[in-house]
């Protein structure tokens, strides 16, 4: 393997002092003094109604209220993949939460007084809160024109129905399948509503000024596509739009694409030479940004008696939302891949995205996945069980290797499945459980596969500046958000390896879309491998001029100049040793007095040119909708309070095929951070609704995420290294993916200690608890 | 998030101001104390206070003491102050650990007794103590002091005996003089702070005299008479505790609400009972009981 001095490396992170020291500026810090002023939302208490009339003469009297905008006002639609979303509610309200008029004020507190005096009248229409009821016969629309909705052309919408987008995956033959099965089992598997609760909610402040130009601050992973939506919406030219993201106070999805931040945009178009600040409260966080779509999925799996997999039927019905311009491309993402990391020759898969009175389904980490895995994964410990082979030698038996063909039929890419199930195993001691700490306690082993692809338009790309300074540190200009990955940091790595130049002599900043270069967005755990491939093209642009004027001035062979502790060297003449920090911007100067050279700026761009989304609608065969694949397994041992069901994990490990690990104590704390994340949607987090189609927990006194009392006693993070071809230093994403085995390795290990199934998330302690007395009683009965 | 609502704000610096103001403005004015129900409050809108009195600058009110076998707690006293002071634990174990399961550290630092229990909320953790020690709820006005017994304090859901010119001032709890212990085991939903499912309090005297009280199964916090009444008298054996633990449904109306469904607060009760009375027999033996881990979960 070859050596390297950065990669590899446990960097400090190079953001790091800027944070701790409270240097760094985030969203809300910024201000415009006496010219800002700040808007409040009046929102639906509809989930699904006619907008009869808006009155705002009593707001109007609000002292410090300037100005109250509606739908009228903003008569656009947006979305980042179908069109089907509102500034602001124009005739309907389609969700609880909507926002159907702002408020803008000088102050936070006049704003929210004025904006509870806004009186809106509507005529209730029948509210579909059930995905399943949304696609029966007879059902309420909610969108009655989705056949004029443009879309992504890899989009099926079925107008006249709730159904806003179907993927379908076809591959084999599936009666042909069963037929062959010795084993078929066939069940209903649930997964509720989540939340990202980032810790900052979302803000952003929009100012439009005299000469028509906009600029938007906003917590954002996705300046770039920001400032596209804002454009096509607003009607500007992208010029005269600029988004810039200041630092983020945590993503998780969340603050990819656009929700809220077009508000504040739009505003400041009707408000020019003033700022507007939208900032959400908690509440606001819970019922109007994205939310992790709902689930209802049905799996029919056959096996022959050695084992294999013969046939898989996967139904996923996602309750996406009210508007699905972002949800529906989550569906299309796990309609391609709900084979789980599986070779299996037949197959069926039905991902059928649903319009629902709830607030819009988006990104969250794991795109999808979580929720299709926590069926899948649940089943196929089921079958090998129902069949009488160990799960482990089940997993094994049918696990995905480089060349199987994918379920839309390209090849699957090199990875260390195999590698990952045993390393994971052999650290909790599978096989061998831990002795109960007490006789109220059972402990149960579980386990579960992982495997994840970006999900991203095929030609979606990265971009990087680089340019040195005269002591030869740099600026690396790169789009990219800093979202807790290390992503800052990696990138200087990258760029540090190529150039001899260490990490801490290369600034990364914030993006600002003026200055930096295209980059698509911050999610899809794509950003170290392409943004990564661009930051290592900028650098080796860079590094070619630097050599190309070496050999100019001084005549050595390009192929025998390298670069090493910040200087040229040359490998015929070990005296010749030139410090970049003496040519890198004032050039070379020659016998004669004059310079050669000059400012060395590069730049550096990627794009997947291999892919592509033209595959059959009615199969998917054909295209190569992802990139690559990452995988990894996971397994843990929790112990299980009989009685009150409450648990405990002991020790969860979990391995991860990253290609490369550019910075393993990051991609550790990426496999921790996304282990505990995973483990609270399965142990206690959901989003629960009324019947009218509202949130009853919009706070974090009832949706809890997890304090330090809820870690695991111990993790084990696991890196596995088969390197991805093309990928940074063989680099492939893992930032999501460490969160998707958390459900059903529990849902798993519950079945493991006693002997109940449980297959709807979350598996909270109550839940336990009272099906395991049922269990019993059951069996009493029976007895 | 802003506060929407405008108030004006008083920090009277003797407890007569505090009453002549709460005096003229009754229901309109709110007490200030540690603010972490009332700010919360006033944010989302559930009461509209013109007036806040601020109590915090009356060295009487932050006054805790142990004089006489009675515990006197000032209500501007914290429960971080209860938490840290040692007397508080040796007298009274179970005020010690409600205390410790309330919300969480920055709360607990702000946040009082006599907050709390002017809160009311049926989930109230620092409830069973108080009605297991018989304690006595101090209130005062421009024409004199009440002193209100515990178990008439609470009415209903938010609503005590307290009278719209009252300020309370104080708690007092008799600690009994024969050697006596107790636990209280909260139920929450994760490791982290939390409103309880179901909270149990138990005490009990080397004479085999028990008092439970609980919490988030009723109304309001009660104590279990006919569970003590059961048991008063009687050497705990594990018959002893069935039969106390099916009196439970008599003794608890509990309901489903988003923190646990009625089943499950029925079904854990029993669990909590059960657990309970065996830590409290370890804690009257000398053994160390940590309540936080009694039903699992937790490390």
């Amino acid at each position: 393997m070859k050596d390297y001095k950065f990669i590899g490396k446990d960097i400090t992170r190079i953001d790091g002092l800027e944070k701790i020291s409270g240097a760094a500026i985030y969203g809300d810090d910024i201000d415009f003094g006496a010219s800002m002023l700040h808007a409040e939302l009046v929102q639906s208490t509809q989930a699904h109604a006619i907008i009869k009339s808006i009155d705002i003469s009593e707001a109007l009297k609000v002292k410090d209220v300037y100005k109250i905008f509606t739908g009228k006002d903003f008569p656009y639609k947006f979305g980042l993949y179908m069109k089907d979303r509102y500034i602001f509610a124009q005739d309907k309200v389609r969700f609880v939460g909507e926002q159907v008029a702002a408020v803008v004020a000088r102050t936070p507190g006049a704003a929210k007084r004025a904006a509870a005096l806004v009186k809106v009248e509507y005529e209730p229409l029948p509210a579909v809160l059930d995905q399943m009821e949304a696609i029966a016969e007879g059902a309420t629309l909610l969108h009655p024109d989705l056949e004029n909705y443009p879309h992504v052309p890899w989009f099926f919408p079925k107008p006249g129905t709730n159904v806003a987008h179907w993927r379908k995956t076809r591959k084999g033959n599936l009666e042909e399948g069963f037929a062959k099965a010795d084993f078929i089992l066939e069940d209903t598997y649930t997964v509720p509503r989540y939340a990202h609760c980032a810790i900052e909610t979302h803000v952003a402040v929009g100012k439009f000024d005299y000469s028509e130009r906009l600029t938007v601050w906003s917590s954002s992973q996705s300046p770039h596509t920001q400032r596209h939506l804002f454009a096509e919406a607003l009607g500007l030219t992208h010029k005269n739009v600029r988004v810039i993201a200041p630092h983020v106070g945590g993503g998780f999805g969340g603050k990819a694409g656009v929700t809220m931040e077009i508000i504040p945009a739009a505003l400041a178009t009707k408000l020019k030479g003033y700022a507007v600040k939208l900032r959400y409260s908690r509440e606001q966080e819970f019922i109007n940004t994205y939310q992790r779509l709902g689930v209802v999925a049905k799996i029919k799996m056959g096996v022959d008696k050695n084992g294999e997999i013969t046939a898989l039927d996967h139904k996923i019905y996602w309750d996406a939302g009210a508007y699905v311009e972002y949800g529906a491309n989550v569906v299309n993402a796990v309609g391609l891949s709900a084979i789980g990391p599986y070779r299996i020759d037949n197959v069926s898969i039905d991902s059928v995205c649903i319009y629902t009175n709830l607030p819009p389904g988006g990104a969250y980490r794991g795109f999808g996945y979580s929720e299709m895995l926590f069926g899948l994964e649940s089943h196929v410990t089921r079958m090998a069980k129902t069949m009488g082979m160990e799960e482990i030698e089940f997993r094994k038996k049918n696990a995905i290797m480089e060349g199987d063909t994918t379920a839309y039929g390209a090849k699957m890419n090199p990875n260390g499945l195999i590698e990952c199930i045993e390393k994971a195993t052999a650290a909790i001691d599978w096989g061998n459980k831990p002795v109960p700490s007490d006789p109220n306690k059972v402990v149960g082993q579980g386990f579960s596969l992982l495997w994840k692809a970006p999900a991203m338009p095929p030609n979606a790309s990265s971009s990087a500046f680089l340019k040195f300074n005269e002591d030869a540190s740099i600026n690396l200009i790169i789009s990219g958000m800093d979202i807790g990955q290390g992503y800052q940091t990696v990138m200087a790595q990258i760029a540090a390896e190529v150039l001899s130049i260490p990490p801490s002599k290369i600034r990364v900043e914030t993006p600002d879309t003026d200055r930096n270069p295209y980059e698509w967005q911050t999610v899809a755990s794509h950003i170290t491998w392409s943004c990564g491939n661009a930051v290592k093209k900028a650098a080796l642009d860079a590094k070619e001029q630097i050599l190309t004027l070496i050999n100019r001035v001084y005549n050595y062979p390009i192929d025998d100049l390298y670069l090493e502790d910040e200087a040229v060297k040359c490998i015929t003449d070990n005296k010749f040793k030139l410090l970049l920090k003496d040519f890198v911007v004032d050039g070379i100067m020659t016998s004669d007095g004059t310079f050669k050279g000059g400012p060395i700026n590069a730049r550096g761009m990627f794009m997947p040119e291999f892919s592509s989304t033209n595959g059959d609608p009615e199969t998917s065969q054909g295209g190569h909708p992802n990139v690559h694949y990452t995988v990894g397994a996971a397994a843990l041992n929790l112990e299980i309070d009989k009685d009150t069901g409450k648990m405990r994990v002991l020790k969860a490990a979990l391995a991860i095929d990253a290609g490369k690990a550019l910075n393993p104590d990051l991609v550790r704390g990426q496999i921790t951070g996304g282990l505990v994340q995973g483990l609270a949607t399965v142990l206690f987090e959901d989003m629960r609704y009324d019947a009218n189609g509202k949130l009853m927990n919009p706070n974090f006194t009832d949706y809890k995420i997890p304090t330090a009392m809820d870690i695991p006693d111990e993790i084990i993070p696991i890196i596995v290294e088969v390197p991805q071809p093309d990928g940074p230093y063989g680099a492939r994403g893992v930032g999501e993916h460490t969160m998707l085995p958390a459900a059903p390795m529990i849902a798993n290990a519950v079945e493991d200690a006693l002997g109940i199934r449980i297959k709807s998330m979350p598996v909270t302690a109550e839940k336990v608890a009272m099906t395991y007395l049922d269990s019993n009683r059951q069996q009493k009965n029976h007895e | 998030m802003a506060i929407a609502h405008e108030f004006s704000y008083e920090r009277p610096q003797n407890l007569h101001a505090v009453l002549e103001l709460k005096d003229s403005y009754r229901n309109r004015a709110l007490i200030y104390a540690g603010g972490t129900d009332l700010v919360v409050n006033i944010k989302e809108g559930m009461v509209k206070p013109e007036l806040l009195i601020d109590i915090k600058d009356l060295p009487e009110l932050h006054k805790l003491c142990l004089d006489n076998g009675t515990l006197y707690i000032g209500a501007a006293v914290t429960f971080t102050d209860l938490i840290d002071t040692e007397f508080v634990f040796q007298a009274c174990p179970m005020l010690h650990d409600a205390c410790k399961t309330v919300a969480s550290t920055g709360v607990r630092s702000r946040a009082t007794l006599v907050g709390n229990i002017c809160s009311a909320v049926p989930s109230l953790d620092s409830a069973t103590p108080l009605l297991c020690y018989e304690a006595v709820v101090h209130c005062a006005s421009v024409e004199g002091t009440r002193n209100i017994p515990i178990s008439e304090w609470f009415l209903a859901p938010r609503k005590t005996a307290i009278k719209d010119r009252e300020v309370v001032t104080g708690i007092s709890l008799k600690i009994p003089k024969e050697k006596s212990t107790s636990v209280y085991l909260k139920l929450g939903r994760y490791g982290g702070e939390d409103l309880a499912q179901a909270g149990w309090g138990i005490w009990l005297n080397n004479a085999y005299q028990y008092r439970i009280a609980h919490c988030a199964l009723a109304p309001i916090p009660s104590r279990a008479a006919v569970i003590e009444a059961m048991l008063n008298g009687k050497e705990l054996t594990p018959q002893l505790i069935e039969a106390a633990v099916a009196l439970i449904p008599q003794e608890i109306n509990p309901i489903s609400d988003i923190r646990s469904s009625k089943e499950y607060r029925l079904h854990v009760s029993g669990v909590m009972l059960k657990r309970g009375l065996l830590a409290a027999i370890d804690r009257m033996e000398g053994r160390v009981v940590e309540p936080a881990k009694l039903l699992g979960g937790i490390t």
